[in-house]
């Protein structure tokens, strides 16, 4: 067993590379069937139209994805968290159909993500 | 392109490494300091079933209230403060406010911006009468309140309720939940190398990785994949099983302590469990972080911290917040 450590400490600031979205498709008239690979898709071509191929040559990952409610949490270099944040806002179609992206939660930390107290909902009709 | 398309919000990340031992060791200090805690979410590698000392730690949670159309000056009446606010212990938050939207009220039993243990704000003095008269005449302030109190005797039980029945509420208990994982790549951390330099991950990969564990996200992807490049930091190693236990609802920092210290005796046991994780998510809409340092909410509100403890008493922590918090201490 490692002897106990004596104290350290360490302030990073701006040291975080990516930042996290967590995003939901609001589509006009419901939900639709689309894969993940189509929602990603979709989302590069946002990026494409609003700043060209070469503006919008930066990666992203779509770490996960839920078809039945169509969210998705993404991961970008901070560097294009404006760009990509601006093509969710300005999407407006899918397959002619409209459609909005919602931005649920951003933070530089993942982990942050796992833990929305905005999420913490009661019913309205309270019983004593 | 311009290059202010390429800036982004601040982050802070504190990372602290001690010895719970360590008569010096600030870890209750910083618990304690950390008052309005939505979720709390414990990740042990290398075992399957929860330990029955943790799932009663995770049980005696205190209950916390939902009250509709609080005013707010009902939290200054001499009675409560006597019966609650200066026995401490108690904390309120004003619940579905978004501090980036509207106003926000939060209680603390120690010092903030109307310090009820100041002298001034004795009840009878001319500056409480004056503060009273404000919240109940002029400025007739109604919210719904989250409260809770840790440990009531049932004395203290009652005189919460009587105030409460005055008003709609519900009472609630923390929701609980836990699996087990299988078969999950896993870093590798040794206590004396909290940077990362040599023997463990760094800490901003190791909470990444933390929030993909608890997000359900996939750590096993190519590098030249469409979807997703993401994968466990190394050094990593494979476990065959890990536990995850989640708590969430409106919980005091009493709680929080309490299952540390059963986590701490956990792992002092003969076991396999390299170390236990302990993350602890603070309320986005809370106006002070840590003590009275104030938290806002530019992007996006994330105020947390995690312990990850080890088997000879050693600890990290981490302490995380955006970009319109103070610095955690």
């Amino acid at each position: 067993m490692e002897e106990p450590s004596k104290f350290e400490q360490y302030v990073y600031k701006n040291a975080s590379v990516y930042h996290y979205m967590k995003i939901s498709l609001v589509l006009e008239n419901g939900n639709k069937y689309i894969t993940d690979a189509q929602f990603k898709q979709l989302i590069i071509c946002g990026l494409k139209d609003l700043y060209g191929e070469v503006g919008a040559s930066f990666p992203f990952d779509l770490l996960k994805f839920d078809q039945n409610k169509l969210t998705g949490i993404l991961r970008v270099y901070n560097s294009g968290l404006v760009k990509l944040w601006s093509a969710l806002t300005l999407l407006g179609t899918y397959q002619n159909e409209a459609c909005a992206f919602r931005v649920m939660q951003v933070s530089p930390f993942l982990l942050a993500l796992s833990g929305n107290s905005r999420e913490l909902q009661f019913g309205d009709q309270l019983t004593l | 392109m311009s290059p202010e398309l390429e800036k982004c919000p601040r982050s802070l990340l504190v990372c602290e490494k001690s010895n719970f031992l360590n008569e010096k060791s600030r870890h209750d200090i910083h618990v304690s300091k950390h008052n309005f805690n939505y979720k709390i979410s414990v990740l042990i590698p290398d075992c399957e079933a929860l330990p029955a000392n943790i799932s009663s730690a995770f049980h005696s949670f205190s209950s916390y209230y939902l009250v509709r159309e609080l005013p707010v000056y009902q939290l200054l009446e001499e009675t409560f403060i006597e019966s609650h606010v200066k026995k401490g212990n108690f904390y309120a938050l004003s619940y579905n406010t978004k501090i980036d939207e509207e106003n926000t009220i939060a209680l603390l039993s120690s010092v903030v911006t109307l310090d009820l243990t100041d002298k001034s704000l004795t009840p009878g003095t001319k500056r409480y009468q004056r503060v009273l008269s404000s919240l109940k005449d002029r400025l007739p302030l109604r919210y719904d309140f989250l409260l809770t109190k840790y440990n009531t005797g049932s004395d203290e039980d009652q005189t919460l309720i009587k105030l409460l029945s005055q008003y709609s509420y519900e009472e609630h208990k923390p929701a609980f939940s836990h699996h087990t994982l299988k078969n999950i790549p896993c870093p590798t951390l040794y206590p004396s190398d909290i940077q990362g330099k040599t023997l463990s991950c760094d800490p901003h990969h190791f909470l990444e990785w933390l929030g993909a564990v608890n997000l359900d996200i996939s750590c096993e992807n190519a590098a030249d994949s469409f979807l997703s490049t993401y994968v466990c930091p190394e050094p990593q190693s494979s476990v065959s099983q890990a536990l995850l236990c989640t708590v969430t609802g409106f919980i005091s920092p009493e709680n929080v302590f309490v299952l540390l210290q059963e986590l701490r005796q956990y792992i002092d046991e003969p076991k396999f469990t390299p170390w236990i994780s302990l993350t602890v998510h603070g309320f986005m809409d809370s106006p002070v972080s840590w003590g009275a340092t104030e938290h806002g909410f530019l992007k996006g509100g994330e105020n947390l911290y995690n312990f990850v403890c080890f088997k000879n008493q050693d600890y990290w922590l981490h302490m995380a917040t955006g970009a319109q918090d103070g610095c955690p201490p």
